[in-house]
């Protein structure tokens, strides 16, 4: 018998950097891409805790059209220490693509693991497998709401396969992708060993 | 009197644009099967000064034609045509769709309504028509662009897409602005008929696997950027201007896109091949050249951010080497499979 504890929504509001998500009443207020596409709020959760797929995660607490997610340069991203299973991610990027995460483990062992995002433009399936966490009816552009198409969050995961507690994570210099939210679920470790 | 061509279908890559999507199209409409002609080749060039303010652009050597260009293993081309204006522009469309060709026109975004840029941003994009309706004034316009659009539009409307000035007005106005759109319009000719194309088997795929190494291992010829030290040489110059202050922005968006659609359509005609050929090795390296590919996603995004100083010339000479090095792995990988067919 294995059991795992309760996963760990991880803060990202201090490392956001770009605001991807703004009101129908002022759509010119972000930026995901280039062209000042953004995600509708109306149809993201609220602030604060969003349970996607019967995970927990931290959803953007900024207001819309404040930055609210990490546009990935390199940062180091201390977690909470723990043997986790997977870094669970709502995430989205500017077409597909992927890079290598730095797996900071507590021991000092580092390791990369592969962070594939898929395109958060709408009618664009996941090339990588990935699960929509919220698939969105319409799109923001700066002077107008259209409503011919939506664009998708997508949930992704990244594994943590070494058997010690995990400390931080370097996200990739790629500034095609955008993480909203993370959340640690963590391992699943031997009954025996949790009671021991 | 009306026309509405048949058998006229959607084709969509996602790392693609409407370049691709349109000749892949009228290429089926032709009875040949897209994939196996516009995702053989593997190739990269580029033009000081040729980039073309189109969504549609593709590197063109002199003398080549835009399915040339994507296209060069096989027996196709494409020849645009310029009309004298915009009457000039529907009737030799209507003509040849009278003759049974379904043709591609470009169009400015900003006038038609099936657009999200419709009535907010200008932007030079093609699109395929295959029918009209005299009657009712409509034409039968297919993108497969998303919002995807398969349907009738008044011919007044395509036609103020296809005479637009695509004027740039504002800060969004990018890349694909400021050119006469023209009423220019795009046919496509077969130079065998289609069953005369090669099958996708063992040979053509040592065939395509060969020409592509020879393409990367070719020395440059002076006529621009071509083959892997040609693609070294445009990227590591990148770097160096935007060391120097230049604005390298549009230029390295543009290129990078081109770059980014050849390879992962090749990684899809790869991974097509080992599918048919049931060979896994060839789904490997399919996967090997769609890593390769997943950087120019990022070297296009560093290419936009660079106008806002957010880009620093050691951040993007990282993601050049990191691509450059995984090319040149992703071709040894390739050789060693073509041995193996």
């Amino acid at each position: 018998m294995k059991e795992r504890s309760r996963a760990v929504p991880v803060d990202l509001a201090p490392y956001a950097d770009n605001t991807g998500i703004t009101s129908a009443r002022a759509t010119a207020a972000g930026a995901f891409n280039l062209w000042g596409n953004t995600f509708p709020a109306g149809e993201l959760p609220p602030p604060g805790t969003a349970v996607v797929d019967g995970l927990p995660f931290r959803f953007p607490l900024a207001p819309a059209g404040e930055p609210d997610n990490v546009r990935c340069a390199g940062q180091l991203l201390p977690l909470p220490p723990g043997r986790y299973d997977w870094i669970q991610l709502l995430a989205a990027a500017e077409r597909r693509t992927e890079d290598q995460a730095l797996l900071h483990y507590a021991d000092g062992a580092v390791d990369p693991e592969w962070l594939r995002v898929s395109d958060f433009w709408p009618q664009t399936r996941s090339r990588f497998g990935a699960a929509p966490a919220y698939e969105c009816r319409v799109l923001h552009y700066p002077r107008h709401v259209d409503d011919k198409f939506g664009p998708v969050v997508w949930r992704h995961r990244v594994p943590v396969p070494r058997e010690s507690d995990l400390a931080a994570v370097r996200l990739p210099d790629n500034p095609a992708i955008h993480v909203f939210a993370m959340t640690l679920v963590p391992a699943l470790v031997p009954a025996t060993e949790g009671a021991a | 009197m009306s026309v509405l061509l048949e058998d006229i279908r959607p084709w969509r890559h996602d790392l693609g644009g409407c370049l691709h999507g349109c000749l892949a199209t009228l290429l089926e409409s032709r009875g040949v099967t897209a994939l196996p002609v516009l995702g053989a080749a593997w190739t990269f060039r580029h033009f000081p000064g040729g980039v073309r303010r189109e969504e549609y652009y593709y590197p063109c050597r002199a003398g080549d034609s835009l399915l040339q260009a994507l296209a060069p293993y096989h027996p196709v081309r494409s020849e645009w045509h310029e009309p004298a204006d915009a009457a000039a522009g529907w009737r030799e469309v209507r003509e040849q769709l009278s003759a049974g060709h379904a043709v591609a026109v470009a169009v400015d975004n900003f006038e038609l309504s099936f657009r999200p840029a419709y009535r907010d941003v200008h932007s030079n994009h093609l699109v395929v028509v295959h029918g009209y309706d005299e009657e009712r004034g409509t034409v039968r316009v297919l993108d497969a662009v998303p919002p995807a659009f398969h349907g009738d539009i008044p011919l007044a409307e395509l036609t103020a897409a296809r005479n637009s000035g695509n004027d740039l007005v504002h800060e969004r106005d990018m890349f694909f602005t400021g050119v006469h759109i023209g009423n220019r319009w795009l046919s496509v000719e077969l130079g065998v008929p289609a069953d005369e194309f090669p099958p996708l088997d063992r040979d053509e795929a040592d065939r395509v696997l060969r020409l592509n190494q020879e393409h990367f291992a070719a020395r440059p010829d002076g006529d621009g950027y071509r083959g892997l030290a040609g693609q070294e040489a445009f990227l590591t110059g990148m770097v160096k201007r935007l060391a120097a202050g230049e604005a390298i922005r549009d230029e390295l968006f543009v290129a990078a896109g081109a770059a980014l659609a050849c390879t992962a359509v090749h990684a899809d005609w790869l991974a097509l091949a080992g599918r048919t050929l049931d060979h896994p090795g060839l789904l490997e390296q399919a996967r090997a050249v769609d890593r390769v590919a997943h950087h120019w996603s990022a070297v296009r995004i560093f290419a936009a951010l660079t106008s806002d100083g957010e880009v620093s010339p050691a951040r993007l000479a990282r993601r050049v080497d990191a691509l450059m090095r995984d090319h040149e792995s992703a071709l040894t990988g390739l050789e060693q499979e073509r041995t193996r067919l």
